[in-house]
This record gives C-alpha cells, structure tokens and sequence, in this order.
C-alpha cells in the first residue's frame, strides 16, 4: 500500500478527486474541500473531518463532514460502511437524531476503499465520561426521555419491499435466533462457558414471542451515543443494525455493564428505567414495560458476555497481540453473574 | 516483618506497585489508560498463581460429576443438551455462581466487591 493510499486525503489530487466526485452527487454547481484532517481513530478504518464549500443546490453553503472509509469487519455480524450508511439514512428518514447523512460510495478507486460521509456533529461520547459528569443530575433524567424517544422512532422502520432489502430478513423467533448466534460463538471459542451455556439454555426456554418486527440499532448504550451540553446530538454506531424485537435495544441499553459504575440508574448510567420507558412510550406504537424487559436485559448480558469470549480470541486464536482485547476476553464472568442474579429474581431468589 | 519468599507472586507485585505508583503519574494522558491496563494484567496473573479459581472449579466439577472425571468442556456440552439442568442437579446454579465468583476473585476483585455490596 503507498503512502497516498495511506492517507489519502492528504493528497490535493485525491481531494479535487472527491470534490469532482461530491459536486453530482450532492446536485451542486461546484464543491470545493477547503480542509482535510485525520482524526484519531484506527488503522484500518479512518476518519476524516472535511471542510467544505458547496455552490449551488439544495446544500450550498459552508460545511464540517466526517468521512469515515470502510474497515474489514471484525465481528462477523457486522455491517460494511455502505450497510451501515444506509441503515442511518433509514432512521434519518424516520426523524431519529444521527449525524445526518450526506453521500457514500461504493467505488474503490476514489479513495482505496468505500466510503460515507455525515454531517460532524459536535459532543462528547465516553461512556465513562457522561455517567460522571457533575451536572449529569440537572440532565440526565431528559436525556434518557430523548433516548427513548428516539429509539421508539426507530422502532417504527418496519421490514417491508424497498425498505434495507440487504438486511436479512428475521426467520422465526428472534430472541431464539440470538441464542443461535451466541451458541455459535461458543462453539468456537478457546474455553468453555458452562454458566453462559447455562444462561442461554434458560433463553432459549424462556424466548418470548415478538411483539412486532423493527428496524433495531443493536448496539444503542452509553458510550454510542453523543451528548453536547447535556443534550443528546447524535446516535452512533450503527453496524450491527439488524430486524428484531424492538425490546433487544431497550434491554442492551439498561444492562448493567453499560452504566459504567453509575449502577443504581438503571437506564445507562445516565437515570432511572422510568424515564427511559417514559420516553419510549410517548412515541411508541407498541408500549414496553418494565417486567417484559428483564428477559432482555439478560440477552443483553448473555450477548456481551459472548462477544467479550470472542474479542478474548482474537488473541488466544487469531494472535492480535492486543492487551486490551486479552482483557476484555476475561470478562465473561461479570456479565454471567449479572445474568444468573436477574434469573434468581426472575424465578425467585436464592437458585434452586 | 513480613515473610516473604522471592518468586514470581513477590516480582509481579512489586512491578504492579512500582507502575501504579512511580510510572503512570509521569505519563501523558492518552498513555495512562495503558499503563492502569498492564497495571490490572499484572495483578491479575499475580492473582492468578495463588490457583484459588481452581479450586472452585473443581468443587463445581466433583459435585456434578461423581466419578472425578468432569471437565468445564464436558459440563458445558451437558448443560447445552440439557443432559445437566436444575431438576437433574438441584444447586446448578448456586454452584455455577460460586465457582464465577472464584473466578471474579482473580481476574476482578474490585468488581466481585462491589457486586456482593449490592446483594
């Protein structure tokens, strides 16, 4: 790979390259990228704010983009930046608060890779960083009401002909079909799990009929999500978009590995559940309540526990010296207790 | 004064103790998540050699299986095929818990702490 592949942008060629590219595509008489800068961020995967001059057409003007090209998948379940791109300008549509979308393409020639750009959107996203904030108390409470708002919004993206035809469609129960993949990992894995085994049998004996079908985030909790100010401007993330029961974002959001310490609100660290299904429910079509989510916040910790085994294994199998992929790897046990606590209280303390 | 014996549990601590305390101050910001990383590698391994996860495996293991001969691979294939479950085994998931918690010990104290708190 040369060094222009590298960086791409660096170079005034590539960059009237994409500007030439961006005019059509936006409807515009001329664009003109003034600035191009990386920003922190991976190897494979990178990220580019651009400065930007648009003439004419429905986006003329001055803008800040991000860039973002494609990176190879890590987790096979994931999306590639063009999915992902799409799934966004879905919810987009749907009115849910994300960075907003502005081209992607497919072609590799422009900038070695696939690429998409969205709107740069300004706020601080650390999971660690929003539970601990010292006025986290004057606007935690409304930022979980928006959250929920916003998820139920997204909620409303049903699968039906022309909507994300990429996206596979869900075949039986989704909940069973987590416990598939979870027990899929598994098989896999360099040590065995007995408690998560123990953990997705009850799942699976336990998976509750869909309420409905939705377009679901997959990965919507503190840390993916950004706040400016106390309040929410864009929702991240959005590879591991999927067709599921609405409840699996609701669950991931309050498991309690995702509060960040901040263990007593229950709804990422940020407020109490209540406010979250107060949000939620406002906009919903379909209502949740908060005893029909227990048996997604132990999916929510069944899936993580799993995923953690797996990163683990991208050093114990696939020999990515990362330390902090070893640590992670060791960290199903704290998800497992989790899960077999909220089964105890689901079945009554004390296990049999 | 202590007794001490000059090992690997003695180095690894004292490495920890030695990072934890004269080295991650100094360090720039975008480094100190790193260094309190291979701080918490340290403890772990050095937690690690005093083998009492182990000995709650085993306990899981010989309670569910009488003949000694069960492994961690074996309980978890028994448990997916439903071969090991609460009716068969009335204190699987105490038992599971247990040996988790042992497990907890080792690789998050801290955490194991602040769940047995909660209860």
């Amino acid at each position: 790979m040369s060094e222009n592949q590298k960086r791409p942008l660096d170079s005034g060629e590539t960059r009237a390259a994409l500007a030439r590219w961006l005019g059509p595509a936006l409807t515009a008489d001329a664009v003109t990228i003034t600035r191009a800068e990386l920003l922190a961020g991976g190897a494979v995967q990178q990220n580019w704010r651009l400065d930007v001059t648009v003439t004419g057409g429905p986006r003329a003007g001055t803008h800040t983009w991000v860039l973002r090209t494609d990176a190879a998948a890590t987790l096979s379940v994931s999306l590639d930046r063009i999915a992902e791109y799409k799934c966004i300008a879905e919810a987009h549509k749907a009115g849910v608060l994300v960075a907003e979308p502005i081209a992607c393409s497919e072609d590799r020639d422009l900038l070695g890779a696939p690429f998409a750009i969205q709107a740069f959107v300004s706020g601080v996203a650390q999971g660690r960083r929003i539970v601990r904030d010292p006025d986290l108390a004057s606007f935690g409470d409304a930022l979980a009401r928006t959250i929920g708002g916003e998820m139920a919004k997204l909620h409303a993206v049903v699968p039906k002909d022309g909507v994300l035809p990429f996206l596979p469609r869900p075949l039986g129960n989704p909940a069973r079909r987590i416990v598939g993949e979870c027990r899929a990992v598994l098989d896999k894995a360099s040590a065995p799990r007995p408690a998560l085994e123990y953990v997705l049998a009850w799942l699976d004996r336990n998976a509750p009929e869909p309420k409905a079908i939705a377009l679901v985030h997959g990965d919507l909790r503190t840390g993916n999500y950004m706040v400016d100010h106390g309040q929410l401007t864009a929702i991240l993330d959005w590879e591991f978009c999927h067709w599921g029961d609405p409840r699996e974002d609701l669950g991931w959001f309050i498991a309690r590995c995702w509060r960040f310490g901040n263990d007593q609100k229950v709804a990422g660290g940020i407020a109490k559940l209540a406010f979250l299904l107060e949000g939620y429910n406002a906009v919903a079509a379909q209502k949740i309540s908060a005893p029909e989510l227990q048996y997604f916040e132990v999916q929510a910790a069944a899936r993580w526990a799993t995923i953690a085994l797996a990163q683990g294994d991208r050093f114990v199998q696939g020999g990515e010296r990362s330390l902090e992929l070893a640590l992670t790897g060791l960290m199903p046990p704290e998800m497992e207790l989790d899960c077999l606590d909220i089964i105890d209280r689901i079945e009554g303390k004390g296990g049999r | 004064m202590p007794n001490l014996t000059l090992g690997a549990e003695a180095l690894l601590d004292l490495a920890s103790e030695a990072l934890r305390n004269e080295i991650a101050p100094s360090l720039p910001a975008d480094k100190r998540y790193l260094a309190a990383m291979i701080g918490n590698a340290l403890d772990i391994a050095r937690r690690e050699m005093a083998g009492e996860a182990e000995a709650a495996t085993f306990a899981l293991l010989d309670a569910v299986y009488d003949d000694g001969d069960g492994t961690l691979a074996q309980l978890a294939k028994d448990i997916r095929a439903g071969k090991v479950t609460d009716q068969s085994y009335a204190d699987l998931r105490k038992r599971l818990k247990t040996q988790l918690m042992s497990e907890l010990a080792v690789r998050n104290p801290r955490h194991l702490k602040a769940m047995q708190a909660r209860r």
